[in-house]
């Protein structure tokens, strides 16, 4: 690269790299949560660089977690001296507090500050005794730990010669040594890099001498050295890849060696390596000349260049480590995780996605509620509202797994929003919101005060009907779930009932609304009789539900369930949703009996078969499942009700509220009723339903 | 060292696993120069010590460089850094050379870690840029041969998870080890040298032989022997 003799090249560097590992960011971050605080005083740190060992990519300077100064709770033995390819060299962090004061810091007083360390090495002696301190190095940074990003920026002081050092000569070393040479140069390079003692020393001296012995020996030798050799060269760990141009340790060797040794002709050896060992076609050998000072007696400080550029630029850099880093992001990715391998291992065919876009609605935030919630968010369910107007009684958390002690404490705290805070405690990325709100109910005549706050709640109620998937039905009463069945019926929603009597349960899915069927089903190939939906909690009564709580003995008020059977019924109702999601047919999918099918393996729905109702009692441990059709009569679903309703909206629930034979008269139960007087039958007595009701003392 | 009692039905016991580590990186240095060898990471300040004294601790192979041709994908640069223009600019000094865009390098480490709870070893793995930025399992996929990328699509016993690093304490990728024992047995069967007992020397060698595949790092032959 010499050009005529007048004007040799100036010789030119290539910058240094930096490289910081992830896991220097998560030490850093643990030291600033836990020691530092907002203390910014700077931080002695050490960064690591190795010989060049690819002939494509040049090495840089890394932080690893080990740069920082020793955390006594790593497990893992903590790599310090004689590994080959991690020279230790010394380095300052500046890390501030806020982002205004990183960009305010004085970076061109930081740089001179560590040119001046270097200056003073070199000057002492101590950069004979320890070289690495020719490549001490500066990083400033603003850790923002609430989002987990980093911006920080290097710099690598050198020094400035001044007039600047020009390049005489450069080639590859295996041009520059004869063959004999260069056989023992490799030699005495590979047992320095092979000793822990030597291993981590950047820069050594070559001393050739004329029957091509090769000895390396350390700086601080250099007197030594003299006499014996036919070449003697200056040699360093150059991590810089290129053929045409030394890495960035020579400037400052340079000016270590024009100010200790006044040569004004610099033999230099940029050793680099391939497969970890010396490589002398990678390797270059160059002769750079440099102008000595003037006889000072005491030599200034030149100035000093340095900071790294961003993809060349001069900015800082940034990472961003949110996802590897926050406690929320890696909640969510461990829990997806735990849903794919039931995929992967087990169900194959199993749909997530419609999983953690569902939005359930629960009305009744209690034992079931809790129940239902919880299993839930096991299917990987994000999306819950519950509306409950209670508030957590004393007697409450034993049973109702969302709340604690705290919750009761004082005047109780409201149901729907203690739930919510549960939820959220549990696994944070839920989205989850909580209805303080009574459902209105048939047979609980109201005044024409309250006449307009309870439409409100009927408005309010079939709003969060309309926008949400799937409804689970889980009052204390048979009657609150009355106006749920009707509005899902009409907006054809998911309905899933839950029930508990005092050993027995009762889950069951509400069948499609009756206007579905001339929408949906037109391109099913069904003829009449498969027309009949499934049936809701109200088709098999044969009266409208009435007030079924007051006048009852305090006992029946209270009933009370086996506590196993919340539970039992709550899982089972979510499982039967699951199902629903994950059937092609979805809300219209048949009802499938467990006698009746093969063995569970139903190729429509990969979880098995899918019931229409589950019964079960535990005093007998058993267990069936039922299927119904919908009833014409239907107080709740009929295609009767559902147009009335439609039609005079308002008025028609006041009606059915207020006057409980209003709804057996419009579906005609009053007739049948008439007839069915007139036979002998045995209706059972239907009051399996009643659920655990809390009492407020 | 009884190497009946070290790998039984496809699993291994801690000290087996600290044997076969050993037999596997020695093996690896000599028939595998192309590659850096495995170096053993001991684990200190353990409560529980083996019966035999023997450390436990993981093999680790860092460093791995790929080039990649792809454009770096812009994650950091969405943290919207301002341009700078400091009042005190450095002078410009022309010994500095102006660099090209490198070509995108891609770092790889990989951890062979014991599963305590599965009995077998365990591939961990990460990826990283030249700044030091995570990649993302998009973008190591990509660096894949694609010989790999369709094993990991078909074969039921390869998934790649992520989940915390038993020591490191960060997210790495691996190889879910659900499925090891498993296929471990069918490669015992059909292994020549020892009827039907994998001697523990072999176990990693015949292990990695499968799951070095899923990663793009193979083995030469002559390992098996």
């Amino acid at each position: 690269m010499s050009e005529k003799e007048t004007s040799p090249a100036i010789l030119q560097f290539a910058p240094l790299n930096s490289s910081v590992d992830e896991g220097f960011w998560h030490s850093f971050s643990s030291l600033k949560l836990d020691k530092l605080g907002i203390d910014d005083s700077p931080i002695s740190i050490t960064g690591f660089y190795g010989p060049c060992s690819h002939p494509q990519v040049s090495n840089h300077l890394t932080l690893l977690s080990e740069s920082l100064p020793l955390d006594e709770q790593s497990s893992i033995a903590s790599t310090s001296h004689g590994n080959r390819n991690k020279c230790p060299v010394p380095g300052i962090l500046y890390n501030t507090n806020t982002l205004e004061s990183f960009h305010k810091l004085d970076k061109q007083s930081l740089l001179k500050a560590e040119a001046n360390k270097i200056w003073d090495d070199i000057q002492s002696g101590k950069a004979l005794e320890d070289p690495a301190v020719l490549s001490r190095f500066l990083v400033i940074s603003f850790a923002d730990l609430k989002k987990w990003s980093f911006r920080y920026w290097f710099a690598f002081p050198a020094l400035v010669l001044d007039p600047p050092a020009s390049l005489v000569d450069l080639k590859p070393a295996s041009a520059y040594f004869s063959s004999e040479e260069a056989e023992s140069v490799s030699a005495a390079c590979n047992e320095w890099r092979h000793s822990d003692l030597t291993t981590d020393v950047p820069f050594f001296l070559v001393s050739v001498s004329s029957d091509s012995k090769t000895s390396i020996r350390h700086l601080k030798d250099w007197e030594a050295c003299q006499g014996d050799h036919h070449k003697l060269l200056f040699g360093f760990y150059d991590p810089c890849h290129l053929p045409n141009n030394p890495g960035w340790p020579l400037r400052n060797y340079l000016a270590l060696i024009r100010s200790r040794w006044n040569l004004e002709t610099v033999w230099f050896f940029c050793y680099r390596e391939s497969r970890g060992f010396a490589d002398l076609n990678l390797s270059l050998v160059g002769q750079a000349s440099v102008t000595l000072a003037s006889g000072e007696s005491a030599p200034t400080v030149p100035n000093s260049v340095g900071w790294e550029l961003n993809k060349g630029k001069r900015v800082p850099r940034s990472i961003s480590l949110a996802n590897s880093m926050d406690p929320t992001r890696l909640a969510v990715s461990a829990v997806d995780l735990n849903l794919k391998l039931m995929r992967w291992r087990a169900l194959p065919s199993l749909d997530l996605n419609v999983l953690s876009s569902v939005k359930c609605l629960l009305l009744g935030a209690g034992t079931l509620g809790c129940q239902v919630a919880r299993t839930l968010m096991g299917w990987g369910i994000r999306n819950i509202t519950f509306v409950d107007y209670g508030k957590v009684a004393m007697s409450n958390p034993v049973r109702q797994s969302l709340y604690t002690f705290e919750d009761c404490v004082g005047r109780g705290e409201f149901k729907a929003v203690a739930a919510v805070k549960s939820l959220k405690q549990i696994f944070p990325a839920m989205e989850s919101s909580g209805v303080v709100m009574a459902i209105p109910m048939p047979g609980h005549p109201i005044s024409s005060q309250e006449e307009d706050s309870i439409l409100a709640d009927c408005k309010r109620l079939s709003d969060l009907i309309e926008s949400h998937d799937a409804v689970f039905l889980l009052t204390d009463t048979r009657e609150s779930r009355w106006l749920p069945s009707l509005l899902c019926a009409n907006a054809n929603k998911i309905a899933i009932n839950a029930a508990l009597g005092f050993d027995s349960y009762m889950v069951m899915r509400h069948g499609a609304g009756p206007t579905s069927l001339s929408d949906d089903m037109q391109n099913l190939d069904m003829n009449k009789t498969n027309k009949q939906r499934l049936g809701c909690y109200f088709c098999n009564d044969v009266v409208a539900p009435q007030d079924s709580m007051t006048d009852r003995t305090l006992d029946q008020q209270c009933t009370v369930t086996r506590p196993g059977l919340a539970p039992i019924a709550g899982a089972l109702a979510v499982e039967l949703l699951v199902g629903v999601l994950q059937h092609p047919l979805g809300i219209n999918a048949k009802g499938d009996n467990s006698s009746l099918s093969n063995g569970g393996n139903n190729d429509d729905s990969p979880l098995g078969i899918l019931p229409h109702q589950i019964r079960g009692s535990v005093s007998q441990f058993s267990q069936i499942t039922l299927l119904g059709q919908a009833s014409n009569s239907c107080t709740a679903c009929s295609e009767t009700v559902i147009s009335e309703y439609r039609e005079r909206g308002n008025s028609f629930i006041l009606e059915a509220i207020n006057h409980p034979t209003y709804l057996e008269d419009l579906t005609g139960l009053t007739e049948l009723k008439k007839a069915a007087n007139s036979f002998n039958l045995d209706w059972e007595d239907d009051d399996t339903d009643d659920e655990d009701v809390a009492v407020d003392m | 060292m009884n190497s009946g009692r070290e790998v039984i039905d496809g699993r291994l016991t801690v000290e087996g696993f600290s044997v076969a580590a050993r037999a596997f990186a020695d093996k690896w240095k000599t028939h595998n120069q192309s590659l850096p060898p495995w170096s053993w990471v001991p684990l200190i300040n353990r409560t529980l010590l083996l019966s035999n004294q023997q450390e436990e601790g993981y093999l680790s192979l860092e460093n791995i460089l790929i080039l990649s041709s792809l454009e770096e994908s812009t994650e950091d640069e969405s943290l919207n850094v301002a341009t700078e223009c400091s009042e005190k600019e450095e002078p410009v000094d022309h010994t500095i050379l102006v660099q090209n865009q490198e070509n995108e390098a891609h770092y790889y480490d990989f951890h062979i870690v014991y599963s305590a709870s599965y009995k077998v070893p365990v591939l961990y793995f990460r990826g990283y840029c030249s700044g030091g930025q995570p990649l993302s399992l998009d973008v190591i996929k990509k660096d894949l041969p694609s010989c790999s990328v369709s094993l990991l699509l078909q074969s039921k016993w390869t998934f790649i998870t992520q989940e915390e690093h038993p020591y490191l304490n960060r997210p790495w990728f691996k190889l879910h080890p659900c499925g090891t024992e498993d296929w471990i047995k069918l490669l015992s069967q059909s292994s020549i040298s020892a009827g039907c007992q994998m001697p523990v020397e072999l176990y990693l060698v015949s292990w990695f032989s499968v799951v070095g595949q899923v990663v793009g790092l193979r083995i030469p032959l002559e390992m098996l022997n």
